[in-house]
């Protein structure tokens, strides 16, 4: 049985990061109710031309394993409607710039109000309180505000836009402090607002070196060094921009390296015999690593340094992560059909659990609408005359 | 530090035996959320109390490391040598107790242990048991090794980046990772959404095991590329750039720029005072402006070469325009927002003392979360703290 089976969410959220907490939720069993309007529609509803899609997307990843109905937040009998919804939900969840689900009447004391043990997650770029709360932005922007995009970059270079990796984490987040609010629900009774925060996401996840410059340090840009392991880095393999990334832990590791790389001679040199003396030439040590990944393939270089005892992994692309049989084993790809039947790759929930093995994606996108049926007449008890009456009147539109 | 009996997790027993970031980072998450987290080390601690880099310590000495302050603050230690009898014995009678083990064993090395599944579902089947290992407890890449630059490079963003003004500058190095040991907190989120998921199927099912992999979680938050890949495009660090904007080098540092929408570029033409070339009509169109990008930018970065940051971002928020400081640590630790927002707290650390650490970027009914007490020193004696 699926994890979070029983579990129902009233889901407003919009973008990327509100929106892949509720999936990563929906495929854990949690039944989600995509509320969309055809007044706005969601991104993925629409060309991006700037991404080569010049029509909706045939399948959204954050959007998959949804429920849709429509609602015209802009009318009152529309509110009244998401209010109907919440009612029989556990969780309400958006990501609007704080103060507009307010602005709707669809604030939490209203929410309380349609019922009593809500829990509410508002996903914001800033949080719900502060002089910056009103700010909108993008995954760059938490990034840049939250100190993760100054620490990312060449030791020389500029900062690092993190992109969508930094909304999807946010989301992630966000679905675990959803978790804990509802586990606080059945031990109390008691609902919550959760609010978080995607550029104090972005901070909590270099929270150490935020902790060395509060106690004087002074925290740099390292590129793919690290400060204590070295050989570390991503290092070109035989071929036009193929890499491999490599990490040596210890001194046996660098041993066995050497002697993989044919260079028995580096096993007893005194310049490279500790990690402190490694980490002192650097540029040395990775150039003697790049003249031996050079000539290898990524491939056979990786299985022979995993096989050494060294932490190595090709730098993937996508074909072949698509492709990669340990992924396709775990469920961390899977296929999913289009509207037409044609198969697709897509990524799978990131956990499995021995008492639910079905969990992940178990249906595609959802039509603008598609479970009217479901939610207005089987949940809410709705005639057709009166659903028709409020598409008449452009309430579900 | 105050510490309410009514934070979330309150009265959830966690044990963790963590050696690496994701698992450790997945006990921090539920320890500030209210658990109760006891950190298995063994005699001569947990590996990530020597990962630099380190705290000052008293009279110039190092002082605690910095990455195990963070991640270890308001759990309790208990020596434990899972080798031994006794410390077997030790620590199941911890896990008698507890609702939770996170365990980043190597999986070969765990039968053996007695902590491999089939030994821990017999022994406690209401405990919720979390493995978190770079590539996962199976498949055919269950035994590799993973850092933390392995697992963002085997999870697809690594190929990815950079972007923009760090690939126009240097496009013939290789690839980056994201800062400090993003890829392993990903495993550890992953594993305590894992986590509160079993939890809360518990009172139905009894307990379970999570097998989660970091690898996994970063693939998942990296999902658009495969996405895109359904859709047609292959994605690539060269085409993934923003067009225009994107990271913007100012007099005083760095801004990020980024107009998705109309109303965004016209708030942005504002901001650069309505120069001639900004006005073209052709730029009115948001594609023509996309074929156009790199010429766009180069006028950006001339107008914002010559001004300061805040300058840009005060007057450019005024007119609806996206944009973001790149700040830096201290420019954090002292930001109004963050401050406002109690995301900092002063933690104890033995031999550095009080310093401001990050608690969490959760509230709860508008009020910031707390941490019990400082990382704890190494436990003297096997089970002290048990």
């Amino acid at each position: 049985m699926t994890p979070l089976c029983g579990i129902r969410i009233a889901d407003f959220t919009v973008h990327n990061a509100g929106p892949f907490c509720t999936h990563l939720l929906s495929q854990l069993g949690a039944e989600v109710i995509k509320i969309e309007s055809a007044m706005r529609p969601d991104a993925f509803r629409k060309p991006h031309p700037v991404y080569g899609r010049m029509g909706p997307a045939t399948f959204d990843q954050v959007a998959s394993t949804k429920l849709s109905v429509r609602i015209n937040l802009k009318k009152r009998e529309g509110t009244a409607l998401a209010k109907r919804i919440v009612a029989v939900s556990d969780v309400a969840a958006e990501s609007f710039r704080p103060g507009v689900m307010d602005r709707l009447g669809l604030g939490y004391g209203a929410l309380k109000a349609a019922r009593r043990d809500i829990v509410m997650l508002s996903v914001s770029s800033s949080g719900q309180s502060g002089p910056d709360s009103h700010f909108a932005g993008y995954a760059p922007l938490f990034g840049a505000w939250g100190g993760l995009g100054a620490m990312t970059g060449y030791a020389d270079g500029p900062p690092i836009e993190i992109r969508h990796v930094m909304d999807h984490s946010v989301g992630m987040n966000a679905a675990v402090a959803l978790m804990a609010a509802l586990h606080r629900r059945r031990a109390t009774g008691e609902g919550s607002h959760v609010d978080v925060a995607a550029r104090e996401v972005a901070s909590s996840l270099v929270g150490d070196l935020l902790l060395l410059a509060a106690a004087g340090g002074e925290p740099a840009r390292i590129g793919n060094a690290h400060p204590r392991m070295a050989p570390h880095g991503v290092y070109p393999a035989k071929g036009e921009d193929r890499w491999l990334a490599l990490a040596v832990a210890d001194d046996p590791q660098w041993a066995a390296l050497a002697r993989l790389m044919g260079r028995e001679d580096l096993v007893s040199d005194a310049r490279y015999a500790s990690e402190a003396a490694r980490r002192a030439r650097i540029p040395d040590l990775d150039s003697i690593v790049m003249a031996w990944t050079r000539t290898q393939e990524a491939e056979a270089a990786v299985l022979a340094l995993q096989a050494a005892g060294i932490a190595a992994h090709i730098s993937f692309t996508t074909p072949e992560i698509v492709a990669d049989p340990h992924l396709r084993e775990r469920g961390a790809i899977v296929e999913v059909a289009e509207p037409d039947g044609t198969p697709r790759a897509a990524v799978g929930v990131p956990m499995r659990l021995s008492k639910a093995p079905e969990i992940g994606i178990h249906r595609g996108t959802p039509e603008l609408g598609e479970d009217e049926d479901h939610i207005y007449g089987e949940l809410l008890g709705m005639t057709r005359e009166q659903r028709r009456a409020l598409e008449d009147a452009e309430v579900i539109y | 530090m105050p510490h309410e009996a009514t934070e979330p997790l309150a009265g959830l027993k966690v044990v963790a035996n963590a050696s690496g970031v994701a698992a450790a980072y997945a006990a921090r998450m539920l320890a500030t959320m209210g658990a109760n987290v006891v950190l298995v080390e063994p005699e001569g601690g947990c590996p990530l109390r020597r990962e630099p880099p380190f705290l000052p310590g008293e009279q110039g000495a190092d002082g605690m490391s910095s990455l195990f302050a963070y991640l270890a603050a308001g759990m309790t230690s208990a020596v434990v040598e899972p080798e031994a009898a006794a410390g077997r014995e030790a620590l199941a009678t911890m896990l008698a107790s507890a609702d939770v083990y996170i365990d980043d064993t190597p999986v070969a090395a765990r039968a053996s242990l007695g902590t491999d599944e089939t030994a821990l579902a017999a022994a406690f089947p209401d405990l919720v048991h979390a493995s978190v290992l770079p590539f996962g407890a199976t498949g055919p890449k269950a035994g590799w090794k993973g850092e933390d630059v392995v697992v963002q490079h085997a999870g697809g963003e690594g190929f990815l980046l950079p972007n923009g003004l760090a690939l126009e500058m240097f496009p013939d190095r290789p690839p980056l990772k994201i800062a400090g040991h993003f890829g392993e907190m990903q495993g550890g989120i992953a594993t305590a959404l894992a986590i509160l998921s079993a939890l809360w199927a518990r009172p139905r099912c009894g307990g379970q095991y999570a097998d989660v992999s970091s690898q996994d979680a970063n693939l998942a938050i990296g999902a658009f590329a495969v996405q895109r890949l359904g859709d047609g495009s292959i994605e690539h660090r060269l085409e993934r750039s923003f067009r225009y904007g994107g990271v913007i080098p100012c007099a005083d540092g760095h801004v990020e720029l980024l107009t998705l929408e109309q109303r965004q570029w016209d708030g942005l033409v504002e901001l650069l005072g309505r120069p001639e070339w900004a006005c073209n009509p052709a730029l009115a169109d948001g594609l023509e402006r996309s074929r156009r990008g790199p010429q766009i930018n180069r006028r950006i970065r001339e107008w914002a070469a010559a001004r300061k940051v805040d300058e840009i971002v005060d007057a450019g928020q005024k007119l609806g325009v996206p944009l973001a400081r790149y700040k830096s640590p201290a420019e954090i630790l002292a930001d109004p927002q963050e401050c406002h927002r109690g995301l900092f707290q002063p933690v104890p650390i033995e031999g550095t003392g009080e310093v401001g650490m990050l608690v969490s970027p959760f509230h709860f009914d508008g009020r910031p979360l707390s941490i019990r007490s400082g990382p704890p020193a190494l436990a003297a004696a096997e089970t002290d703290s048990v």
